[in-house]
């Protein structure tokens, strides 16, 4: 009797040391809390939903997939945290402090906006917490020595230069152009750019004037516009571009190219009818994007995750809704921490940092590299833009990609004559 | 009677004391963040209530000082180098010059003139900053991560800059109580019940409140450097929100016109209220919807804020809720 409770003793004893060795059997699951702040109310809602959507269809696809598995046995599934910010700053290094110390956030996304993603990054950077950037383009967000946020967007000074080579193309004897911006950070950092490229290119800038964010009457601007004006730029978020589109076409604006910002390619600017045909989008992403495994391969670039028919697929089908590029922009942002998890084969920040650091990857939404030197730490430099007109396909408005070449659905038509 | 053997002296101040001192005894980021918010909003409030309460001028664009000097202390700080005390102190000194010049012109006007005028001052600081070159145009100006490390880390400029807001809170309670209880405030306050009538008893009514709006613009020029400077940026935007200045009067009204430790309460119910409903699972996707209706209700129901209130009924806490 005695020997037999000593071979007992003798047998859980070794279990108990085996046990901790042998982790493949006995799997431990780990949630990472991906923590941010969203614009579900105010100014930037529209664009805020769309990604706060595309980062939970990434969530519920990963997870469903069994999650990320680490060396270690670890199993990693996501969980999300957010916030309504509002579309303000007031609150937002508040409740990314609440996210971290709180809701205990190992990575986090930012706010849509750059104003919004500066201030969250200042206390992201102090928790040592990686922050992906969607829907923050500024350029000079990630030239303030932050070393833990990483941009998914082109950035701001690249969105609307493509438009003009565009222009050269759709009509080589263009050399007017007005340009009409939200005065914020962001619009001001893309017209910036491209009135420098604009003038590089021998292009004579005719107008160049802001209008207040919020502004509802653009009719002292487009009375203002030359013309002989060749395109007319500019624009700034949602609500404000497609009321500049609206008044445009109904003061019968001539110019053969209107290029503006962040509505085009927003599904819902269909909405302005006839307002809309003609309207050229700098778009970071359109369901008509040809970024396939085979293209990766061929550029020898390495691929990660879901295919855009799938992400396109998978996206209707749940939210009953055309996916934009803010869409996949929330959605990248997940994916990114996921490759970078799974690179690393760890949640530690330093890991997953150089990983993100080194990383040069072609998923559905494009190529993704980040600027890993001091001065422009986290910069997006390898995605690129496409440009998108809404043309008429029997009878119906529809967004076509007509920039770059490579990328074309159709050709460029005039927005006048039409 | 001296005013430190007051108990209404002592009420708003000790409170404020000692929610701040537990704040920084306690160390916690999370409690740190939500009482700056609260915090900044008491202080901004209870600088509108020294012209609002005591004269009854409405400023509708008081949110002007909080932008311009937060502007002027950021470009210290940014572009100049300077640390951050001696900059928020400047931008409290350039929003207190601005309100000479600009009292001098626009209190002359009455009633909805005044908060007319208001709202264009703030409308045209934002279209002179947009467009002005060394405050960085629309873009704004913002900070390097680095420039936090003279302060020991970001960590630790987040603490300090509270400390900064607390000690500026219960300065503006400090002073909010004396100009009530002082010859002068009582000048103000004939000012806010007839000007005409205040005038011919001697009060120099002009004088009085162009002084009124500088004490209660130099604030929030403070309280603007120590937000931008913990934020990292500033821009246009940013600075002059029209929705700041009609929430600052709300929180007034909320707690109590005219009184020192109104502003103090309508800022912790109305900022409270809005954090607790925006992190609320429950209430979260209808904060606005919620904060809108009891906001309506109070306003409604209890009109001389909840100060006012409890002083109307219990004449015996009149000298304790100042």
């Amino acid at each position: 009797m005695k020997s037999w409770k000593l071979n007992a003793v003798i047998l859980l004893t070794i279990l108990g040391l085996l046990l901790p060795a042998a982790p493949s059997v006995f799997a431990a699951e780990k949630t990472v809390v991906i923590g941010y702040t969203a614009s579900r109310t105010g100014k930037l809602n529209v664009e805020g939903m769309r990604q706060i959507h595309g980062l939970n269809l990434w969530i519920e696809q990963v997870n469903a997939a069994g999650g990320v598995k680490l060396p270690d046995g670890t199993v990693v599934k996501f969980a999300a945290k957010d916030y309504d910010d509002e579309s303000k700053k007031e609150r937002v290094q508040e409740l990314y402090t609440k996210l971290i110390n709180s809701d205990k956030a190992d990575f986090l996304i930012s706010p849509y906006s750059s104003p919004l993603a500066d201030a969250a990054a200042v206390i992201a950077q102090q928790y040592n917490k990686i922050m992906i950037t969607a829907g923050a383009a500024s350029d000079s967000t990630y030239k303030k020595g932050f070393s833990l946020v990483y941009q998914a967007y082109t950035p701001a000074s690249r969105y609307l230069t493509g438009a003009l080579d565009l222009l050269g193309k759709l009509d080589p004897a263009a050399k007017k152009i007005a340009i009409i911006h939200e005065k914020d950070k962001f619009s001001t950092d893309v017209v910036n750019a491209l009135k420098a490229y604009g003038e590089s290119k021998g292009y004579q800038i005719a107008l160049f004037e802001g209008y207040d964010s919020g502004a509802t009457d653009f009719a002292p601007f487009i009375n203002k516009i030359p013309a002989d004006a060749n395109a007319v730029m500019g624009g700034g978020h949602f609500a404000d571009t497609s009321t500049f589109a609206k008044q445009l076409f109904e003061k019968g604006v001539k110019a053969k190219m209107v290029a503006l910002l962040v509505a085009p390619p927003e599904p819902k600017f269909a909405e302005l009818g006839d307002a809309a045909y003609g309207v050229i989008g700098a778009s970071q992403w359109q369901p008509e994007a040809k970024y396939s495994a085979e293209a990766a391969k061929k550029a020898g670039i390495e691929w990660f995750g879901i295919s855009v028919a799938d992400f396109d697929k998978t996206y209707k089908a749940k939210f009953k809704e055309e996916p934009s590029y803010h869409s996949a922009g929330g959605y990248v942002a997940g994916l990114i921490v996921e490759y970078a998890i799974k690179k690393a084969g760890s949640t530690e920040t330093a890991k997953v940092k150089k990983v993100l650091d080194e990383m040069n990857l072609m998923t559905f939404y494009g190529h993704l590299k980040f600027d890993n030197s001091p001065k422009a730490h986290g910069l997006q430099v390898a995605h690129e833009m496409v440009y998108t007109q809404w043309q008429k396909k029997d009878g119906k408005l529809v967004n076509q990609i007509v920039w770059p070449e490579a990328a074309q659905t159709a050709k460029a038509i005039n927005y006048f004559p039409r | 009677m001296k005013f430190w053997r007051q108990p209404g002296f002592w009420l708003p101040l000790a409170l404020v004391f000692l929610w701040g001192g537990i704040v920084l005894v306690l160390k916690q980021d999370t409690i740190r963040e939500t009482t700056f918010t609260v915090m900044m909003f008491m202080a901004l409030a209870s600088s509108l209530n020294i012209l609002l309460g005591y004269t009854g001028y409405v400023s509708f664009g008081h949110i002007v000082f909080f932008g311009l000097g937060g502007y002027t202390g950021f470009f210290l700080i940014s572009e100049m180098g300077w640390p951050l005390y001696p900059a928020a102190l400047a931008g409290g000194a350039l929003s207190g010059v601005i309100a000479l010049l600009v009292g001098l012109a626009v209190l002359r006007l009455r009633g909805a003139y005044f908060a007319l005028a208001t709202i264009g001052i703030n409308e045209a600081a934002r279209a002179f900053v947009s467009n002005f070159g060394p405050f960085g145009g629309a873009t704004g100006l913002f900070v390097n991560f680095s420039a936090y490390e003279k302060y020991g880390g970001a960590g630790q400029a987040l603490w300090t800059t509270f400390t900064f807001l607390w000690i500026t809170t219960l300065v503006v309670l400090l002073v909010s109580y004396l100009v009530k209880h002082s010859r002068f405030g009582l000048g103000l306050q004939a000012i806010r019940e007839d000007e005409d009538a205040a005038m011919v008893m001697g009060v120099q009514a002009p004088r009085a409140k162009t002084i009124t709006y500088v004490i209660s613009a130099f604030f929030p020029g403070i309280i603007g450097t120590l937000y931008f400077f913990k934020n990292g940026n500033v821009e246009p935007g940013d600075a002059f929100q029209l929705h700041m200045s009609i929430e600052m009067l709300v929180m007034v009204m909320l707690g109590g016109m005219g009184t020192v430790l109104g502003p103090m309460v309508g800022a912790t119910a109305y900022q409270g209220l809005r954090g607790y409903l925006l992190t609320s699972p429950i209430f979260k996707d209808l904060h606005l919807a919620v904060a809108g209706l009891i906001l309506l209700l109070i306003i409604l129901f209890v009109p001389a804020g909840a100060v006012g209130w409890v002083r109307g009924r219990l004449p015996a806490l009149r000298r304790v809720l100042e």
